[in-house]
C-alpha cells in the first residue's frame, strides 16, 4: 500500500467543519474526534493521515511538501502568499475582510497619512497599494478593534463575520475588501506525483459539499 | 551595537562534511553528464548590472533581488538566474560564434526570500543552454532527453513534466484583454484556483476560449491529456502547439521514458522569457520542482542577437537534500592510514606520507608526539592502519 496522503487541518472551527465533511464522505474519523494529545491521526479506511496545526503552519507544511493537502482559510493564504495549488472553495468558514473605522469618522478625508491597525499587514498593504494610497501599518496581535478606540490608528483591516464586535465598540465597516472561506490546498509536487489519489479525494470532497 | 559575527545571514548556511559531499556529488554527476553530451562550461560573474535583469521578458520582483552599488553608484544585483547572464554572454562576447552553442554552468543564484519560511537564498544550479540550431524541434528533444538523463542520475523515482507556454499565451491573446487581467488569469491558473478563475472568466466572455481556460488547471496527467485538450479547442494555432508537444512526448516515450513523463498544459510560469516548450522535474519527497527549463526564443534578441534557444537548470541543493534523505548520499571517506614519526623522524614520516599519497592512498599525518596518543586518535577516527617511522619501521593494524 502507498504511503498515506497527509492532510493538514487548521485547528478549531475549520477542523470541526472539515471532520464533518469527511464523515459525510464516509471516512472513519474516530481517531480525529478522540485525539487526546496526539498530533498525527490516522483515517485508516481512506489511507490518510490528519495533522492538526495552526493556520499559518498548515500552509508552511503543505508548501514544503511534508503534508500533501491542507484545509485553511483564504485569509491565511492571502496573508502568507504561499506557493500551493488552491483547488476547492469548501464554502464553510465564510466571512470577509473589511476596512472599519470609528463611526462617523471621515477616513478618506484630509491630507495626513492614515494609520491602519491589523493582524494581516500584507493584506492591508496590498489593499491600499491597489488604491495607490500611502498608509502606515501597525501590526496588532490581539483585539484589533482596540487600536482606533485608543487612537493608535485611524482604521482597522480585519476579518468581519457578523459585525457585532464592531458595533458594540462604536466601529463600522466602511469598505469590504474581499470575501473569505475555507480552501483546500495541495502541494504542487504531490498534485503531480500522486495525481490519481488526490483527484479521487478532491472529487469526493466536491461531491459532498 | 549587536554584532553578527558568529552566524550567517538568513537564508544561507555552511555546508559541512556529508551535506557538502552530497552537493558536490550532485554537481559532479551533472557536469560530467553535460560534458559528455558535448556542452562546455562557462562562468559568469556573481554580480551583474541590475539592468541585465530588467526587460520585457525578464520579470523579477524588485524585492526578490539582492542589490548593491558599484564604485560609480550604479545598481548591481547578485544574479537571480543563470539563463539571462548566459543569454547576455551568447549575444555579446560569443556573437560571432558558430551555432549551435552548447553551454553549461554550475553556479549559485541568489533570491531575497521572505524571512523564516525555510527557503534558501543561495541555491546552486547546474544546467545547460542550447543556443541556436537549425531545427528547434530537435533542440527541444535534445534538451528534454538531457533533462531526463540528469534526473535519472539520482535514481528512478523522478518525473519530468512537459507543457507549452504558447498554449496559454495563444488562448489569452484571443480574449483581447489588458495585460493586468491576463496576469490575473495566469496567477489563478498557476495556483489551480478553479473557483476564482471561473468567476473571473465568467465576467469576460462565454465561448470556446474561456471554456478551455477554465479547464486548463486540470489539463495535466498522462497521454490522455492530449485527447482532452484536442476536444476543447478547435483553433489551428492551438492544434499545432498540441501537435508539437505530442511529437516530443511520443519521442520521449520511444526512448523508454513513458511512465516518467507527465504533461501539464497549465504550466504558466512567471519567469516569462519562455516562448515554447516548458518543463519541470520532480523527485518523490521533495516539495518543489528540482529542475526547470524551457524554450526562450526572444531573450537573446533583447541583447541584440536574434537567436532561438532552449535550456534548463537543476537545483543541486534540493537534490543533495534528497540524496541525504533517501540514504544515497556518499559517506565522507576515512583515511586509509595514519603515519606517525617518532622523535627525530619528522622528515622521514612526511616523505613516507607523500609517497603513499602519490600512490593514491588517503593518508593522515600524525601531529602527536607519542605513539599511544596516535593510536587513541586513530581508533576514535576509525583509521585501521598506523605506519610508524623511527629506528625501526613497522605497521600496526587496528
Amino acid at each position: 500500500m502507498n504511503k498515506p496522503l497527509r492532510i493538514a487541518l487548521t485547528k478549531g472551527r475549520l477542523e470541526k467543519d472539515t471532520v464533518g465533511l469527511f464523515e459525510k464522505i464516509g471516512y472513519d474519523c474516530t481517531a480525529v474526534r478522540e485525539k487526546g494529545r496526539k498530533l498525527i491521526l490516522p483515517i485508516p479506511d481512506g489511507n490518510m493521515e490528519v495533522v492538526l496545526a495552526k493556520a499559518n503552519d498548515v500552509i508552511t507544511y503543505v508548501e514544503h511538501g511534508v503534508c500533501d493537502i491542507g484545509v485553511v482559510g483564504k485569509d491565511t493564504i492571502m496573508e502568507m502568499q504561499g506557493k500551493c495549488f488552491e483547488i476547492v472553495d469548501l464554502g464553510f468558514g465564510r466571512c470577509k475582510f473589511a476596512l472599519a473605522t470609528k463611526k462617523g469618522s471621515k477616513f478618506y478625508g484630509g491630507y495626513n497619512v492614515k494609520t491602519i491597525a491589523t493582524k494581516y499587514p500584507n493584506i492591508a498593504r496590498n489593499f491600499f497599494e491597489s488604491k495607490g494610497m500611502d498608509v502606515e501599518i501597525v501590526k496588532i496581535e490581539g483585539s484589533v478593534e482596540l487600536a482606533p478606540l485608543l487612537e493608535l490608528s485611524d482604521g482597522i483591516v480585519d476579518i468581519v463575520e457578523t459585525g457585532t464586535t464592531l458595533k458594540e465598540n462604536g466601529l463600522e465597516v466602511i469598505e469590504d475588501i474581499c470575501p473569505i472561506s475555507a480552501r483546500l490546498i495541495v502541494n504542487m509536487v504531490s498534485m503531480k506525483l500522486r495525481q490519481k489519489e488526490i483527484e479521487d479525494f478532491v472529487r469526493k470532497v466536491r461531491d459532498n459539499l | 551595537m549587536k554584532r553578527y559575527d558568529l552566524i550567517t545571514p538568513e537564508g544561507t548556511r555552511d555546508l559541512l562534511f556529508e551535506e557538502c559531499l552530497a552537493r558536490r556529488t550532485v554537481q559532479k554527476r551533472l557536469t560530467e553528464l553535460f560534458r559528455h553530451f558535448g556542452y562546455s562550461e562557462v562562468v559568469t560573474p556573481c554580480m551583474e548590472f541590475y539592468d541585465v535583469f530588467l526587460g520585457t521578458s525578464r520579470t523579477f520582483r524588485q524585492e526578490s533581488l539582492y542589490k548593491l552599488t558599484d564604485s560609480k553608484n550604479r545598481l548591481i544585483t547578485l544574479r537571480p538566474d543563470n539563463t539571462i547572464p548566459i543569454a547576455r554572454l551568447a549575444a555579446t562576447r560569443l556573437k560571432e560564434s558558430d551555432l549551435p552553442l552548447r553551454l553549461y554552468y554550475d553556479q549559485a543564484v541568489f533570491t531575497n526570500n521572505a524571512l523564516l519560511k525555510g527557503k534558501s537564498d543561495e541555491v546552486v544550479q547546474t544546467g545547460i543552454e542550447l543556443i541556436g540550431g537549425e531545427n528547434t524541434r530537435r533542440a527541444d528533444y535534445e534538451a528534454l532527453c538531457t533533462a531526463v538523463e540528469a534526473l535519472a542520475c539520482f535514481g528512478k523515482d523522478f518525473r519530468l513534466e512537459i507543457g507549452h507556454i504558447g498554449y496559454f499565451k495563444e488562448l489569452v491573446r484571443k480574449l483581447n484583454i489588458d495585460a493586468r487581467t491576463e496576469e490575473e488569469i495566469r496567477v489563478l491558473i498557476n495556483a489551480k484556483n478553479y473557483p476564482a478563475l471561473n468567476d473571473l472568466l465568467d465576467g469576460i466572455a462565454d465561448n470556446e476560449v474561456t471554456a478551455t481556460l477554465k479547464k486548463l488547471p486540470g489539463l495535466f496527467g498522462g497521454e490522455d491529456v492530449f485527447d482532452k485538450a484536442a476536444r476543447l479547442c478547435s483553433d489551428d494555432n492551438i492544434k499545432s502547439i498540441l501537435h508539437e508537444l505530442k511529437v516530443v512526448y511520443n519521442r520521449l516515450s520511444s526512448l523508454g521514458y513513458k511512465d516518467k513523463i507527465i504533461v501539464d498544459l497549465g504550466i504558466v510560469r512567471q519567469t516569462d522569457y519562455y516562448t515554447g516548450i516548458v518543463f519541470k522535474g520532480y523527485l518523490t519527497g521533495i516539495g518543489d520542482s528540482v529542475l526547470k527549463g524551457g524554450r526562450y526564443d526572444k531573450l537573446l534578441g533583447e541583447f541584440g542577437r536574434e537567436c532561438p534557444a532552449v535550456g534548463f537548470g537543476v537545483n543541486c541543493d534540493a537534490i543533495a537534500t534528497y540524496l541525504c534523505k533517501i540514504g544515497e548520499a556518499p559517506k565522507p571517506e576515512t583515511p586509509d592510514c595514519i603515519v606517525f614519526g617518532e622523535k627525530g623522524y619528522v622528515v622521514e614520516s612526511m616523505a613516507f606520507a607523500q609517497k603513499l599519497v602519490r600512490e593514491g592512498q588517503t593518508v593522515e599525518n600524525s601531529l602527536f608526539t607519542t605513539l599511544a596518543d596516535t593510536k587513541e586518535y586513530a581508533a576514535a577516527k576509525g583509521i585501521h592502519k598506523i605506519y610508524v617511522l623511527g629506528e625501526e619501521e613497522y605497521t600496526i593494524e587496528l
